[in-house]
């Protein structure tokens, strides 16, 4: 038995080796970030800074409207969270609960599109928004969230394990499918609706590639398009700046993950979804 | 009468149905399924700027993709970073035995949390700080490297071409490792426990358990993480591109470009919208051989239809 206990804290001990290995890169960034002598030049590795100072943020205000990002992708976040968790509910629950004709094909037709990887329609789909004379604004962000064929899949298996009988008294009392949806699944779904709203705020807060494409102007951008543009547009050696950017754009995600860890690290083992 | 009666309920029905999933069919009609069929068609058209006409050309923009020498390296940068990027299966599997063994409690849920962390930093600030780790003159892997050698190390390991697909693999590693040890300790701590008690009572040690018990019930996660794995690693582009300087042509002499990286260079930089589509298609057959294998082996969506 005692030996057991003494494996357990060998392993303990070793996994927070292996931690702290993985860990150092953030957190010598954090470092960097707020001291003085790594602005213009690398500081030799610490932990700590040389220079503790602020300096390196107030010189990153001054190069890069972060606000502005953190706003249109705060407004993003929330409209595209919203439509995609409210549309992938409403198609769960009608695949799962009501009868309709060419059910079955229409569930096929939408997960039939989980095949199709984003990446391999970006070209026409930025020809058709060009057609349209929509780019360079956010409708091309937003349009797509009418539709989360992995927020549909997940929630239709959820709703079907919601028995039937408490819509019943509902139906009894005259009341149609909508009213059953407002006021007996959405209740129920709490669980499944915040983890795929969880799954939603991290791919779009990271989305990259898609907004890169269709936004020109800066002042609309999105974080992490404009941080990249940040990055390549400044000169190397602002070390302490960039990491300055690098932390900031970062924090908002790590807040909702510290306070969320447990549901998230659910979310993500149930789903098996990774963004 | 009563035959009208029940077609009309039939009818109100299907009318509410409908009513909670036109919104999405219609979505995924018009963004997926008509631009699916459109880059096929433009795959055969030579498409410069849009609205200055185009011209059928059959085979031509393939016959130009599959003759271009960069394009089969591209072809081959991709998938051999697809496969380097597996390394995220193994490292996973063993954090999540690691893991594992502390027990259920609060250390598991520490180290759950903890090695996950990576997944949640922002794509471009991971870019932004390992610009600056894996510098070859002064970066924090290298300073590293020469503390534990005893020797100057000055690897390039994002400009060095012999080096740089190593460089992207620890990037790749380190941000993918959290999600491929949740879903191996996921797996892991579904296996019934009663096979570990039968092996211990036949007097099996630690790693008979392994080779004969866990290994083989962890097949189907292996191969779900391979899979899913292999579909990212063919669509990879952002950490790349942003890492080669906001360039599509694939820092480090070209070891670096992608499959992705080329069509967008022909779409958004020399706009050659057939040759682009025709390379998406390229990507799309790849990532959908993938998928049916994946479909395949994990026998999703099998009793779900």
């Amino acid at each position: 038995m005692k030996k057991a206990k003494y494996t357990r804290y060998l392993t303990a001990l070793i996994l927070l080796l292996i931690l702290a290995v993985v860990l150092t890169p953030l957190l010598w960034s954090i470092s960097m970030s707020f001291d003085r002598s790594a602005t213009t030049s690398l500081p030799e590795f610490s932990l700590i800074p040389h220079e503790p100072s602020l300096f390196n943020y107030k010189a990153a205000a001054k190069m890069i409207d972060l606000l502005r990002y953190f706003r249109n992708t705060v407004i993003i976040v929330a409209i595209n969270t919203f439509l995609a968790v409210a549309f992938s509910m409403m198609c769960g629950f009608a695949f799962a609960k009501l009868k309709f004709v060419g059910k079955k094909f229409w569930f096929v037709f939408m997960l039939a599109v989980m095949m199709v990887p984003f990446e391999s329609r970006l070209v026409p789909l930025f020809l058709q928004y060009q057609r349209w004379g929509l780019l360079n604004t956010w409708w091309p962000l937003i349009l797509g969230q009418f539709a989360y064929v992995y927020g549909t899949f997940f929630a239709r298996s959820y709703i079907s394990s919601i028995p039937d009988s408490l819509a019943e008294s509902v139906y009894i009392d005259g009341g149609s499918e909508w009213r059953v949806f407002f006021s007996i699944i959405v209740p129920l779904s709490k669980p499944i609706m915040s983890t795929l709203a969880i799954l939603q705020v991290i791919a779009n807060w990271n989305a990259y590639l898609w907004p890169l494409v269709v936004i020109r102007d800066y002042d609309k951008q999105m974080i992490s398009v404009g941080v990249a543009l940040f990055n390549a547009n400044q000169n190397a050696m602002y070390y302490g700046p960039r990491m300055a950017v690098a932390v900031l754009s970062a924090i908002p995600l790590v807040i909702l993950y510290l306070f969320l860890q447990k549901h998230i690290v659910a979310s993500i083992a149930v789903s098996g979804i990774k963004q | 009468m009563k035959k009208n009666r029940i077609s009309k309920r039939v009818v109100r029905n299907n009318l509410v149905g409908y009513s909670f999933i036109l919104v999405s069919l219609v979505t995924l009609a018009v963004l997926v399924y008509y631009p699916m069929l459109t880059t096929i068609d433009y795959s055969f058209r030579r498409i410069g700027m849009v609205g200055f006409g185009d011209e059928w050309i059959g085979l031509e923009n393939y016959r130009m993709l599959f003759s271009q020498s960069i394009f089969w390296k591209a072809i081959g940068n991709t998938i051999l970073l697809a496969i380097m990027g597996l390394l995220t299966i193994p490292v996973g599997f063993l954090l999540a035995v690691l893991i594992n063994s502390l027990g259920r409690g609060r250390l598991q849920e520490f180290f759950r949390v903890g090695f996950y962390l990576p997944n949640i930093i922002t794509g471009v600030s991971v870019y932004l700080i390992f610009r600056v780790v894996l510098m070859s003159d002064g970066g924090l892997l290298n300073n590293f490297l020469s503390a534990i050698t005893g020797r100057k190390v000055t690897i390039g390991w994002l400009a060095d071409p012999k080096f740089a697909r190593w460089g992207v693999t620890i990037i790749w590693v380190w941000m993918n490792m959290g999600y491929s040890m949740l879903m191996n300790l996921a797996s892991l701590q579904a296996i019934p426990t009663d096979l570990y008690e039968a092996a211990s009572i036949d007097g099996a040690n630690a790693l008979q358990k392994m080779v004969s018990i866990t290994i083989p019930n962890m097949k189907n996660c292996f191969s779900l993480l391979f899979v899913t794995g292999m579909i990212n690693g063919l669509a990879r582009f952002t950490d790349i591109y942003i890492l080669s300087g906001s360039d599509c042509y694939g820092g480090a002499g070209g070891t670096l470009q992608t499959i992705l990286m080329y069509v967008f260079q022909f779409s958004f930089e020399t706009p050659n919208y057939g040759v682009a589509s025709a390379g998406s298609l390229v990507l799309f057959v790849l990532v959908f051989l993938m998928t049916m294998i994946n479909v395949k082996l994990t026998g999703f969506l099998k009793d779900e239809v």
